[in-house]
């Protein structure tokens, strides 16, 4: 054997550079002009956000971006609220963290330890755009409250973490339990001072897209069984019913939730105008939430039907106990996209005069002290709202997808 | 294969050549790497013209990165490789020139799903060596026959048999008349009932006087049609010998400990 | 004695034999959608009588009493004429959004597979931003913070004599004929034959002598030569007119309207977002081994993409952006928040006039929906010839 030496040590800066940007003369002339472009946009970006962009338009108006018109009085029923679901996401992420240990434990491959500070700090770095947000939404405002709120809700979250580890295996029940119920105990708790048909900014958002998510998941498994169905007739009425909604655009059902939808109904009972336009929302969503599923349905093998029934299985057993679980496993990412487009297409309530992110971002332009000419810095600030909410959504769908994608093959 | 050594011989290193008809691959002192990994280490191989070399080894052991270097499929990071008198250098020229020159079957045949049959043992003849089409269909046609499979030509390979797409695979690199063929595991993705139609057209390419270079387990073929079997194991050359050789008499430990696993 | 084992004839009591649930379960299903849509008729009706609002399209002949800009549509034309002037404007904004959407998408998507590692992730850095924005706040911004923003028309002045952008309307250079724009058409039309021809005549000479048929730059030469050959011969009446300012007006070249341009441009931004994740993944869909094959067969890295890689990565594609191109021509909608007078905008406004609101959605909802179908329609035709053949 001959002494073998390292063509190039690829450690090398200078190499990587070759190796990535001038490879060839034509590589390198379109380094050169991306990186001019590029620096034309960052110099730009960074002019504007710290020289030319006038943020006291956001600073003054943050309560109205985060929580519209909600009473001074009661913010302290915000606060309750945001802190009691971060103590609960933290409990039920804690009872998971359990199981998923002992499960791991059973089978013979114990996870490695980690402190709680190198977990704090993990999910600090895997969700920075959060923690960049959260960090200058509180260097936006002009008092120490913020800044408390923010501690309690963290400390919360850690303490609900901390509990949940530490429940027993009997207290799983809450994983599923409590989401249920906090909707029902905190909705009227923040009813009791402001009506959610006068909420308004990014609380208002979040409200419209969870509850809409929330109502179309069922509707859409209802669609989606439908249109599998080995019955003709429940067939059409699924496939009409999904069609007829994914082909009309989402901005003609809300324009109609609010001027038309109230002709289809007895007047009596027509409800307020967010639980209509939440049922354009759900309606709209669940159509497309059916076709995910339906995809999720038609990629589990027909096997596992088959075996199902030579087990003697009733067609209700072998559809909720063997095929909708794996169905629904596989479409787990198709279904958190839908949500994603969901959260944003909350914003077209702006067409019917919703105080939402976007409408305030249009009004406070409107304000004596401002004009057209702040409407960059009104909405960069609430595209910044959704971008953070989307692409944290997204970037952890990608990693859920990558852990369940490890035990499949 | 004329000229086979004795079923005792044993070569003193991979570059001393079975036959007489002068060298048509020459590896010299090749390395591999990917990243930190050392897939090859310094390998000196030299291949005759019309000689069959079966290359066995476990798997990780560099024999599908060895063939693969000698089409460029990978680069190699030392030494020199040189195919029928042309070293394989950076020059486009060279490689593309090298190219046409070996064909290569691959372990998931990798043809053409949207191109049928015909078409697929056409289309490098007709865009590579500008060969008029009806030419290209005869000699295509010609291919199919030989491979036994004439009657499959406007199929499309999601319409064959695994044994059958991986015989349009052998024609598809046959249609560039090359003067060496690479296999690179032909028989791994096949069902057991086909593995037999590939390896007779292997084999039957072999009599012809093809010079070949086979990655393969399969010790039957290597005992009927190779002049040399190359044992590989940790980007090394471990032993090379006849398939007789392999099977009576292996001298080093892991090429013992090898052959008991898969014999 | 009776058997244990019930035989296929004795019939099983009605409530356990499976063809008679089968239709017990579709007339029910049935029979609560009639249900529920006959208590949504009947609710119509009864509101309708009591809001004294009429549910037929009589509407539709009566004056629209609103005015379109950038049209010549005057007050006084029924509405049926305003929602085909809406109709027309929806399908401008969605087809020059689809082809510019196409192109910009088709080009990121490419740079973010480069080996450039500069410029892949420039790209990944737009598709990442404007993919997680919604397109509302795309629209508004567009329109607001950037054509509303452009020059006054007094300050207004061309960029190179081609460009002209105005709060009023941005103006770009464009082609002018004389009087004989029907001769024009068939020149053009002839010289589309002659590249045609071109094209399928090198192909001939590939099949019978082996040599390349370079058919894309054969038909090029071909088109150029018959259009230049064809408006010789009509005395070269093809011209270019410049956008220019007239007082309060921009005259020659075209002129965008400020609304148009900030729902094209945003359509454009938002929709090539997607599509360049659509192209990247379907050509990263390709199996590594098709290219390896192609090379080990020598083929040339162009002839790679164009013979082997491209034609299956469209395949994958062209399904999920055609699902894009539904998705922005109904995004086109979104017009209503910054007053673009498409088919929704139109609707919205001639409902505030006083048409009524129901058959005026419903016909809306018609429309839209005969739009998708077409689309899909060409999608499924486009889908079907791609297919690849198994077994």
């Amino acid at each position: 054997m001959t002494a073998t030496t390292r063509p190039t040590p690829t450690a090398s800066r200078a190499a990587w550079a070759r190796k990535h940007l001038f490879r060839t003369p034509r590589d390198s002339v379109i380094t050169v002009i991306t990186a001019a472009v590029l620096f034309v946009i960052v110099w730009r970006t960074i002019r504007f956000v710290f020289f030319t962009g006038r943020w006291e338009i956001v600073r003054v108006n943050l309560g109205l971006y985060l929580y519209g018109r909600y009473p001074t009085d009661d913010l302290w029923r915000l606060v309750v609220t945001l802190v009691v679901i971060s103590a609960t996401a933290g409990l039920i992420a804690g009872i998971i963290a359990k199981r998923t240990r002992i499960a791991a434990q059973a089978a013979g491959t114990p996870l490695p330890g980690t402190s709680i500070v190198g977990r704090i700090v993990e999910l600090a770095f895997r969700l920075w755009p959060v923690v960049v947000l959260v960090a200058l939404l509180l260097l936006l405002s002009e008092t120490i409250t913020p800044t408390l709120v923010t501690l309690a809700t963290v400390a919360a979250a850690i303490a609900g973490r901390l509990v949940g580890a530490l429940l027993p295996k009997r207290a799983t029940f809450l994983a599923f339990v409590l989401p249920g119920v906090l909707p029902v105990v905190l909705l009227p708790f923040l009813t009791a001072a402001q009506g959610w048909d006068d909420w308004g900014g990014f609380m208002l958002t979040i409200f419209l897209a969870a509850v809409s998510m929330l109502a179309c998941f069922p509707l859409g498994l209802v669609l989606a069984l439908a249109r599998r169905s080995t019955l003709p007739a429940v067939r059409v009425i699924g496939v009409g019913v999904i069609e007829f909604f994914r082909g009309v655009p989402l901005v003609v059902l809300v324009l109609m939730s609010s001027v038309a939808l109230g002709f289809f109904l007895p007047q009596s009972i027509l409800p307020g105008k967010v639980v209509r336009v939440i049922v354009a929302f759900t309606i709209f969503t669940a159509a497309y939430v059916a076709e995910i599923v339906r995809g999720g349905l038609q990629s589990v093998p027909r096997g596992q039907t088959e075996a199902a029934q030579a087990l003697g299985m009733s067609p209700f057993r072998v559809t909720g106990w063997i095929v909708l679980p794996q169905a629904l496993r596989n479409v787990i990412p198709a279904l958190v996209g839908q949500f994603i487009s969901l959260f944003k297409d909350t914003t077209l309530v702006f067409v019917i005069g919703f105080l939402d992110v976007l409408s305030v971002a249009d009004a406070v332009t409107k304000q004596s002290q401002f004009d057209l000419a702040n409407f960059a810095e009104a909405t960069a600030f609430a595209s910044l709202l959704f971008w953070v909410g989307s692409y944290t959504l997204s970037r952890e769908s990608q990693r859920l997808e990558q852990r369940l994608g490890v035990g499949t093959r | 294969m004329s000229d086979t050594p004795g079923t005792d011989a044993v070569f003193a290193d991979a570059t001393q050549v079975a036959g007489t008809g002068g060298v048509m691959i020459e590896l010299d002192g090749v390395d591999k790497f990917f990243d930190d990994f050392q897939a090859l280490k310094d390998i000196n191989l030299k291949v005759g013209k019309q000689e069959v070399v079966v290359v066995i080894g476990p798997s990780g052991s560099g024999k599908s990165t060895m063939i693969r270097c000698i089409n460029r499929l990978e680069k190699h990071d030392n030494g020199r490789i040189v195919v029928d008198g042309t070293e394989l250098s950076d020059d486009i020229r060279n490689i593309q020139a090298i190219r046409r020159e070996t064909g290569m079957v691959f372990q998931s045949f990798n043809l053409f799903p949207h191109l049928s049959v015909l078409e697929n043992i056409t289309i490098a003849p007709r865009q590579v060596r500008n060969m008029p089409r009806a030419e290209a269909e005869a000699q295509a046609q010609e291919l199919l026959t030989r491979v036994k499979i004439p009657e499959q030509a406007n199929k499309y390979p999601g319409q064959l048999s695994g044994g059958q797409q991986q015989r349009v695979a052998i024609a598809r690199a046959l249609a560039m008349k090359p003067k060496v063929m690479l296999f690179d595991e032909p028989t791994s993705a096949l069902d057991p009932e086909m593995i037999g139609e590939v390896l007779d057209t292997m084999q039957s390419l072999a009599e012809e006087g093809m010079t070949m270079i086979c990655v393969t387990h399969e010790m039957g073929f290597a005992r009927n049609v190779a002049d040399r079997v190359l044992f590989m194991a940790d980007g090394e050359v471990v032993e090379v010998g006849t398939a007789e050789h392999f099977f009576t008499d292996p001298q080093e430990e892991r090429t013992k400990l090898f052959l008991s696993q898969i014999l | 004695m009776t058997s244990a084992t019930t035989t296929a004839d004795q019939r099983p009591p009605l409530w356990r034999d499976v063809r008679f649930l089968r239709v017990v379960l579709q007339v029910a299903a049935v029979a609560v959608v009639v249900a529920f849509g006959l208590w949504l008729w009947g609710n119509l009706q009864d509101n309708a009588e009591t809001t004294n609002i009429p549910l037929g399209f009589d509407y539709l002949d009566q004056p629209a009493d609103l005015t379109i800009p950038g049209s010549d549509f005057n007050q006084s034309q029924p509405v049926s004429d305003a929602i085909i002037v809406g109709l027309g404007n929806t399908v401008r904004v969605a087809g020059a959004g689809v082809v510019l959407a196409t192109i910009l998408g088709t080009l990121i998507g490419i740079a973010r597979l480069s080996t450039n590692w500069l410029l892949s992730n420039l790209a990944r850095a737009y598709v990442e931003v404007f993919r997680n924005i919604p397109l509302l706040i795309i629209v508004v911004f567009s329109y607001s913070a950037i054509f509303l923003r452009f020059p006054r028309l007094e300050d207004a002045r061309t960029y190179g004599g081609v460009f002209l952008p105005s709060v009023r309307g941005t103006g770009t250079v464009w082609i002018t004929t004389d009087d004989r724009g029907g001769a024009i058409a068939v020149v053009v039309l002839v010289a589309v034959v002659a590249a045609w021809a071109a094209a399928r005549w090198r192909r001939g000479v590939q099949d019978r002598t082996g040599s390349p048929a370079h058919g894309f730059w054969f038909g090029i030469a071909a088109f150029l030569l018959a259009a230049v050959a064809g408006l010789a011969a009509l005395g070269f009446p093809l011209g270019y007119s410049t956008p220019e300012l007239d007082g309060r007006r921009i005259v020659g070249g075209i002129t965008m309207l400020p609304e148009y341009a900030a729902l094209l441009f945003a359509l454009v931004v938002y929709t090539a977002s997607h599509i360049a994740e659509i192209v990247r993944g379907s050509i990263q869909a390709v199996p590594k081994g098709q290219n390896e094959a192609a090379t080990a067969l020598a083929l040339s890295s162009g002839q790679r993409m164009r013979l082997i890689v491209l034609p299956q990565a469209m395949r994958i594609a062209v399904p999920a952006i055609g699902n894009q191109y539904l998705n922005l021509t109904k995004n086109s909608s979104l017009a209503v928040a910054i007053s673009f007078f498409e088919l929704t905008k139109v609707t919205q406004v001639s409902i505030a006039n006083r048409a009524p609101a129901v058959p005026s959605y419903v016909l809306l909802l018609a429309i839209y929906l005969t739009l998708s179908l077409i689309l899909s329609s060409v999608v499924n035709v486009a889908n079907r010839r791609l297919a690849l053949v198994e077994r």
